[in-house]
């Protein structure tokens, strides 16, 4: 019943974004891309891919971060298209998309306006999908307090900065947690955002994905922050997002282990992180896993499923994930080849 | 006398010829010294352009590892943390000590590194993600510049070898080719003067002896005349005066010894003494 | 002797004149170091491509290398060294040490080397 209407309004970009998800590389390809001598044998065989001759109009000495950089440049025309087409709760989907770039973009202003950087310097750093008109006024603050009103103000951030942060903290507190209390916020007015608006199956699978989001960062931000004096149980607590598995049986505990052992036997509570800290090879001798590869492997996983159910919203998060993930995997196979690594080479993520 | 330009201005004396010996010995054991400092110079120069060069190569390796490490950050962060790292420093971690060290009597700097552990600037780089390889990358980049550290302190030495080892031998060579010719020079100069003045002095004393000698035939002659003529006389008064003669006697010793005191009042010291026994024996 | 020892024991600092990753990596390590004492605000220099200056390199340079007396090493990515290489090549003092390193982009390459350069020159390779 709950799609009978979706083609409607949403048929279009959903279509687009399946079509989006059949030109993301498979693992044959990959496996192309691996025997490549030199970067332009890489070109070479990207552009019988989707990405066609991107690197074309690109005449010099390639390096990793030209490639990387192409590959990112037809993401955001995708995605940019993927929102000039939308209507609805989909442009309110997306716009909670862009809002975890955008918290990157501002906390990055306030760092460059605090020490007083060149704007223009600045803003060629930012990431195109958290790009927002007003962003450039960041800058033009002078001090804390008007530069925690412009944020207030001119930023679609808002809702995120005032409950947690005051102009003081912009001073004082670390950048860095800054950001990740920004990002907590926003996860948990995503996940709102997700259970008002979004129907099953839909809810489910970016619930599901929201859920594993948080995990990561619970995960992440524990096991970074040991043996950090700096940040007492009661900060870190505020830094993790109160969704996710691990929420809210093992946060308390997360917060104040402070030894690697403990925090590996409270995530292993979690079937599905059992093996997250393991690192044994999966019989694929890419050679020991490390924790981010566990998560990115997880999150392809659960992106790839999201696309076995029609008629959902879900696709977008989960293709841009993949792409985001195909971009990652290309540069790390390009900075191999460039780099001479080739026995590392095989330690790239493909699902497809 | 091949340098005989090439001397220094001295007075011939016998005082600055043992001047002269001493700072010749000087100048031969400084020279052999030297010689043997500037040795040792280049074996340890060697060795330190032999590990430069292993060195160099080794950091190219290093750099490399390191540089990859910071791939894997990018590959875990997605995005560059650069900005971040950049504008998140603010008090070095990672300093050097500089040693010296004693080769030969040149002291040549060591840098030693120097961590600590207490400042990090990076306590919060990729806590949302990528935490664990910045981590990594951040051991592996502090190990690749110890190895920077250690070829800076070999670069280092190898430059002020290389200064002082040309000083060295700048300074050999000049004692070698400059100064010990010209003090060997010196010396068969001051010789040279000494012999000169000897042969003078020793004509000069053969002079005064001859002179001596005439003077003294003089006399004798002079004498014998007066004693033939005190003989005529005494023969023609023997008869009268018998007791005269012996006191007449006792009076020409008495003028011969006047006669040799002003011989030696002439001459006018020792050394002529000398000579002159050297004449006589 | 005496008053260059003090001049060499106060140098504790190892400057940077290096590309973005090459400067991260080493920050990373903990070289950085930035005051907001005249003439010594930072001790790198990033430099990115068509956007620095050669001029700016050569102004780093100079004040890594004669003004300030608190660095011990200088390490300069060798394709910068490359642009400068009159500047290097000429540089002679032990203090502070300039370090040529390789960049990702760009592996290293000894026979651009200055001091190199020297060695093969000294033993007439």
């Amino acid at each position: 019943m709950e799609g009978l209407f979706f083609n409607v309004n949403y048929g279009y970009v959903e279509g687009i974004v399946r079509g989006y998800k059949s030109a993301l590389l498979s693992s044959n390809q990959y496996v192309n891309l691996t025997q490549c001598d030199n970067l332009e044998d890489l070109k070479l065989q990207l552009s019988s891919t989707d990405y066609g001759n991107f690197l074309a109009s690109y005449s010099g000495i390639l390096s990793t971060s030209i490639i990387q950089d192409n590959l990112s440049k037809k993401l955001y025309q995708q995605f940019q298209y993927l929102k000039s087409n939308s209507s609805g709760k989909l442009t309110k989907f997306l716009d909670y998309i862009s809002y975890g770039y955008m918290i990157d973009n501002v906390s990055l202003m306030i760092t460059g306006t605090l020490h007083e950087r060149d704007r223009s310097e600045i803003l060629s750093k930012c990431h195109p999908l958290g790009w927002f008109d007003t962003l450039p006024t960041l800058s033009i603050a002078t001090d804390i307090e008007s530069l925690y009103n412009t944020v207030l103000i001119d930023t679609p951030l808002a809702p995120f900065f005032k409950n947690c942060l005051t102009a003081e903290d912009l001073d004082d507190l670390n950048i860095e947690i800054i950001r990740n209390r920004l990002y907590k916020n926003y996860l948990e007015s995503f996940v709102e955002f997700i259970e008002q608006e979004f129907t099953n199956p839909d809810q489910e699978i970016m619930l599901r994905l929201l859920n594993f989001e948080a995990d990561k960062r619970v995960i992440n931000i524990s096991l970074n922050s040991l043996n950090n004096p700096d940040l007492t149980t009661e900060n870190k607590l505020s830094l993790l997002p109160n969704y996710g598995k691990l929420y809210p049986t093992y946060h308390n505990e997360l917060a104040q282990v402070d030894d690697f052992e403990q925090l590996k036997s409270i995530v292993e509570n979690i079937g599905e992180y059992k093996d997250i800290f393991s690192d044994g090879d999966n019989g694929s001798g890419s050679g020991p896993k490390n924790l981010e590869d566990w998560f990115y492997l997880l999150e392809m996983q659960y992106c790839k499923n999201a696309f076995t159910q029609q008629f959902t919203l879900s696709t977008v998060w989960a293709w841009l994930r993949s792409k985001e993930q195909e971009i990652r995997n290309v540069t790390w196979i390009a900075e191999c080849i460039a780099q001479n690594q080739k026995n590392r080479i095989d330690n790239y993520i493909s699902v497809y | 006398m091949s340098g005989a330009g090439n001397r220094e201005q001295v007075f011939p004396t016998r005082m600055t010829l043992g001047l002269m010996k001493g700072k010749l010995k000087g100048a031969q054991q400084g020279h052999s010294l030297l010689k043997r400092k500037s040795e040792a110079l280049t074996q340890r120069f060697r060795d330190i352009t032999q590990r430069i060069d292993d060195a160099k190569k080794k950091m190219g390796r290093v750099m490399q590892i390191a540089a990859f490490s910071l791939a894997e950050v990018q590959y875990a962060t997605g995005d560059n943390i650069g900005y971040q790292v950049q504008e998140s420093v603010q008090k070095a971690r990672f300093q050097v000590k500089t040693k010296q060290e004693n080769v030969s009597g040149v002291y040549l700097p060591t840098f030693e590194s120097h961590i600590n552990e207490e400042i990090n600037d990076f306590k919060f780089t990729g806590l949302g993600r990528g935490g664990q390889q910045v981590q990594k990358a951040k051991t592996v980049y502090t190990r690749a510049v110890e190895t920077l550290v250690e070829l800076a302190s070999l670069q280092t030495a190898f430059i002020i070898l290389d200064e002082v080892i040309k000083v060295t031998n700048r300074r050999v060579n000049a004692i070698e080719h400059v100064i010990i010719p010209r003090t060997e020079n010196t010396i068969s100069y001051i010789n040279s003067e000494l012999d000169e003045l000897d042969r003078e002095e020793f004509y000069r004393l053969k002079k005064v002896q001859e002179k001596k000698q005439e003077a003294a035939a003089a006399a004798e002659l002079e004498e014998k005349e007066a004693k033939e003529q005190r003989a005529a006389e005494a023969l023609a008064l023997s008869e009268s005066q018998d007791t005269s003669k012996p006191h007449s006697e006792e009076q020409i010793q008495k003028e011969v010894e006047k006669l040799d005191l002003k011989a030696h009042e002439e001459g006018d010291a020792d050394i002529l003494q000398e000579n002159e026994d050297d004449v006589i024996f | 002797m005496s008053s260059s020892t003090e001049t060499m024991s106060k140098r504790s600092l190892i400057a940077t004149i290096a590309d973005e990753d090459s400067v991260t990596g080493l920050l990373l390590a903990g070289v950085g170091q930035v005051s907001n004492e005249p003439g010594k605000e930072s001790n790198f220099l990033t430099v990115i491509p068509e956007k620095t200056t050669v001029e700016q390199i050569e102004t780093a340079f100079d004040t890594f290398t004669s003004e300030r007396d608190d660095i011990a090493i200088l390490l300069i990515n060798q394709h910068l060294a490359d642009l400068i290489r009159y500047k290097v090549d000429n540089y002679t003092n032990a203090f502070p040490a300039i370090l040529e390193i390789p960049s990702k982009d760009h592996p290293y390459d000894p026979s651009k080397d200055s001091i190199l350069k020297k060695v093969r020159r000294l033993f007439g390779e």
